[in-house]
């Protein structure tokens, strides 16, 4: 195996977080290239104005530097000043460049522009109250050169700013320059500032949208921590972009500031679920943070106090601090792929907050106008969709497993069960095949055994002077039988006319011979079950009992027999109009008689009643068969 | 190739039977040679007592009853009634069994047989079975009535068919032939059938018979489709 072979298998091998670290790296890189400090050709970037905390001349000015934030001069941050600057007599005035322009990275909330004291641009200036806040991206002012001194005076802007309470007004740097740059620098930052935060929030959108649908489905809680942290951060990022929004700014700052709240709390519940950290204090302190959020920030509305809103963003970065001292300390008991890649992207994530805070707060080298945090923010939000994706993707390799393992056992046991299901089923017809036997054995010793052994006793003891006569009837009665024995063996399938009429032209002879007419009154019935080979057996058996009787001790000369169906249970009944019960001879249909003591037998192993009835004038024998 | 009809059996004062027996047990040749004689007129033109002496012997015999055993030494006597049915049509085919077990008894019937007499029976049974047979009738039992109305329902599920649509008439059962098996599997016997449906009882009799020839038809017409469907035809 060649080198390269081998070298491109074990890159193969990287496991997935150590692939992401090298992406962080690398984009890290190309982010770092791409958000160099700014230079703009032909521009300055001027960071010393005069302030007038006031409409202008109401107050004296103090020289500032920007980024000049209106921090602790009024409680609520609200009213107006007045940001005085002065060109540098050697700007190229950029007659060759499309004229003279301003460019201010943020101003906020609301401004207007005025150049050697004409203006020349206002935002929401005349708004009155509701939301606005042009701070959220730059602002773009040309300046006309008509408005230039030529008294030989200094040429000077004034940006008049005002304020909003609970929102941070004032000042950045600005650029002042060539009109065709300082609007290619705009469209530079609008890119950074909006597009760019429009795409984080679509993706947000689609992704949360679609985290929450799998976790209807699945029920399963990493994808609805996901699903409510994107939707809450989508909102965040929706009211990011937009300067002006019809509506109360109260309102909209409410659902800014809440959602943020709620965003990093979602956050850390996707993470402890991660890293099964399901338990602990930090858990809860979240989950009261995300409980309380809607109240105090109400509170915040409802008060306008800034320091309520500095403690509570004071709680959430100790919170934050907590859940990320909690993280560490899981770490310590080993990590997955998973939780690695998190890590890997978390870092990623703080680095770019890190070098927010380095380049803007600090002034560290950098473009301080473009953070890096919102590309920073789709990054962390692809690595959670990922970790889910490999989860879900993990979870079906293992169901399909599962299932193979599932199907492999169930065809083992299929298998066995069919061998069992063999073995009875031959050991089944062994003991179906004795019966069988035996009963044939038991029929043949009762009915032809015994009339062949009568018929060789009569021979024997006849002598020289044999009765064929006699023995004629009897090896006819010996046929007969064997005849009997074979008809219950045809499938008649429990079919009780079809029995019964096979029944009748074995017997019907003998009938017609004693001059007892047949009434026949047989309908159709359900079939019956119990009525198999060995039934139709035990049924003939009966019957035969039965008719005998009616031969002869009965006396009748009309036998009736009939079937019908009585609520779902066949009934067959065999009447005679002969001398009925209690006046027979001998010992037929009397409690305790043979006779009817053979019938009763019989007809319990085909679970069948019978009942004998006194049909005055007559007998009547009647068997209801148990139903279906 | 099919031979001439022969005047009919038995009551008709014109002609007799003429009997061919297909047997190997020779009580039974005894038996039927008694049973002759209670009809002097009647004759017994022949005897083969193996199936390969009835293939060379019986059809040149101008007999109109066949008596056929189907256990013969050589073969099946299923084999013979097939023989005789194709070639001889007119004739009445009567099966020699000891026990009269309708499952068998239906594949003799499918292969031609238009009736059956038990062995055992006394030589005036013998004597009224051809009689019977003679004049149109034929024996039936219930279990058989059964096993046909089974037998004809899956026909007529398959009736669809072109070569069973064909032969409608042929194979199928009218409604009468129905009600006469359903009555038959019910254990009535010809006179309370009679009795039942209103006509006269050498009616089922013929009905019956027709539903012998039916039957035989049908199987046949099985035979030819499995041919064609295999190409052979």
């Amino acid at each position: 195996m060649s080198l390269k072979v081998r070298a491109l298998q074990a890159l193969m091998r990287l496991p997935a977080y150590a692939w992401a670290a090298v992406l962080v790296f690398v984009s890290l890189l190309l982010l770092a290239l791409a958000t160099r400090a700014a230079h703009v050709p032909g521009a300055r970037l001027v960071d010393r104005a005069l302030l007038w905390e006031a409409p202008l001349g109401a107050d004296s000015a103090q020289a500032v530097r920007l980024p000049h934030v209106w921090r602790n001069q009024r409680r609520d941050w609200s009213g107006q000043a007045t940001y005085r600057l002065v060109l540098p007599p050697d700007l190229d005035h950029g007659e060759a460049a499309g004229g003279l322009a301003l460019l201010m990275p943020r101003v906020g909330v609301r401004h207007r522009v005025l150049f050697n004291g004409q203006e020349v641009a206002a935002v929401c200036w005349r708004l009155g109250p509701g939301y606005c806040d042009t701070g959220i991206r730059s602002q773009f002012v040309p300046l006309p050169l008509a408005l230039l001194s030529v008294s030989g005076q200094a040429n000077h802007i004034d940006i008049e700013v005002q304020g909003q309470a609970l929102r941070i007004s004032g000042l950045s740097p600005v650029w002042l320059g060539p009109r065709d740059a300082l609007e290619q620098r705009h469209r530079w930052l609008d890119w950074w500032q909006v597009d760019l935060t429009w795409m984080v929030t679509a993706s947000a959108l689609m992704m949360g949208t679609l985290s929450l649908l799998i976790w209807m489905r699945t029920h399963e809680r990493l994808f609805g921590l996901l699903g409510g942290g994107l939707l809450v951060l989508t909102v965040r990022l929706w009211l990011s972009t937009p300067s002006f929004l019809p509506g109360s700014f109260a309102v909209w700052d409410y659902v800014h500031k809440l959602s943020f709240t709620w965003y990093c709390g979602f956050v850390y519940l996707f993470m402890s679920e991660l890293f099964d950290f399901r338990q602990g204090i930090v858990r809860r302190l979240v989950v009261v943070m995300m409980a309380l959020g809607p109240v105090w920030l109400l509170v915040l509305a409802w008060t306008a106090n800034y320091q309520l809103y500095r403690m509570w963003t004071g709680v959430i970065v100790l919170v934050c601090v907590a859940a990320l001292l909690a993280v560490i300390h899981r770490a310590r008991w080993g990590m997955n792929v998973n939780q690695r890649l998190m890590v890997v992207v978390g870092l990623a994530v703080m680095i770019t907050g890190l070098r927010d805070y380095l380049v803007v707060q600090l002034g560290l080298p950098g473009d301080v106008d473009i953070r890096w945090m919102t590309p920073g923010s789709l990054v962390l939000m692809f690595a959670m969709g990922w970790v889910l994706v490999r989860r879900t993707a993990v979870a079906m390799e293992q169901v399909a497993r599962h299932n193979a393992d599932l199907a492999r056992k169930v065809r083992e046991r299929e298998q066995e069960l069919h061998s069992v299901f063999d073995r009875l089923r031959l050991v089944e017809n062994q003991r179906v095949l004795e019966a069988e036997r035996r009963r044939l054995t038991r029929d043949m010793h009762d009915g032809l055994g015994s009339q062949l052994v009568q018929t060789l006793n009569l021979v024997r003891s006849s002598g020289q002077s044999v009765d064929s006569a006699a023995i004629e009837a009897m090896l006819n009665h010996a046929l007969e039988e064997l005849r009997l024995t074979l008809d219950s063996l045809e499938p008649m399938e429990g079919d009780l006319p079809t029995i019964l009429g096979t029944l009748r032209q074995r017997i019907g002879p003998a009938l017609q011979a004693a001059g007892v007419e047949l009434d026949w009154q047989v309908e159709d019935v359900p079939a019956v079950p119990t009525l198999e080979a060995q039934g139709v057996m035990h049924l003939f058996r009966c019957l035969q009992e039965v008719f005998a009787n009616v031969v002869k001790h009965a006396h009748a000369r009309r036998v009736t027999v009939r079937t019908w169906d009585e609520a779902g249970r066949v009934c067959l009944s065999v009447c005679d109009d002969g001398v009925g019960l209690g006046h027979a001879a001998g010992d037929a249909f009397r409690p305790g008689g043979r006779g009817l003591g053979h019938i009763q037998l019989r007809a319990a192993e085909i679970g069948a009643e019978v009942d004998f009835v006194d049909a005055a004038p007559g007998t009547c024998v009647i068997l209801r068969f148990a139903p279906a | 190739m099919h031979a001439t009809p022969l005047p009919p059996v038995g009551g008709s004062p014109s002609g007799g039977a003429r009997l061919y027996l297909i047997e190997d047990d020779p009580s039974i040749l005894q038996f039927v040679r008694q049973a002759l004689s209670l009809r002097p007129h009647w004759q017994l033109l022949g005897h083969a007592g193996s199936l390969a002496q009835a293939r060379r012997e019986a059809l040149l015999c101008d007999a109109n009853v066949y008596l056929v055993d189907l256990g013969l030494p050589d073969g099946r006597g299923e084999e013979a009634l097939r023989l005789l049915a194709r070639h001889k049509p007119a004739a009445e085919l009567l099966v020699f069994t000891v026990f009269g077990e309708e499952s068998r008894l239906i594949g003799a019937l499918e292969a031609g047989a238009t009736g059956y007499v038990l062995k055992g029976c006394s030589a005036s049974d013998l004597v009224a079975a051809i009689e019977q047979i003679a004049d149109g009738g034929a024996p039936i039992s219930p279990l058989l009535a059964r096993l046909l109305l089974k037998q004809f329902r899956s026909v007529q599920d398959a009736r669809p068919e072109p070569v069973a649509a064909g032969l409608a008439s042929d194979v199928m059962l009218s409604e009468r032939e129905t009600d006469v098996l359903k009555l038959v599997a019910k254990g009535y016997v010809n006179k309370e059938i009679a009795l039942k449906l209103g006509i006269s009882p050498a009616t089922v009799g013929t009905h019956i018979k027709n539903l012998y020839r039916k039957l035989a038809v049908h199987s046949r017409v099985q035979v030819v489709r499995a041919a064609q469907e295999r190409g052979l035809l």
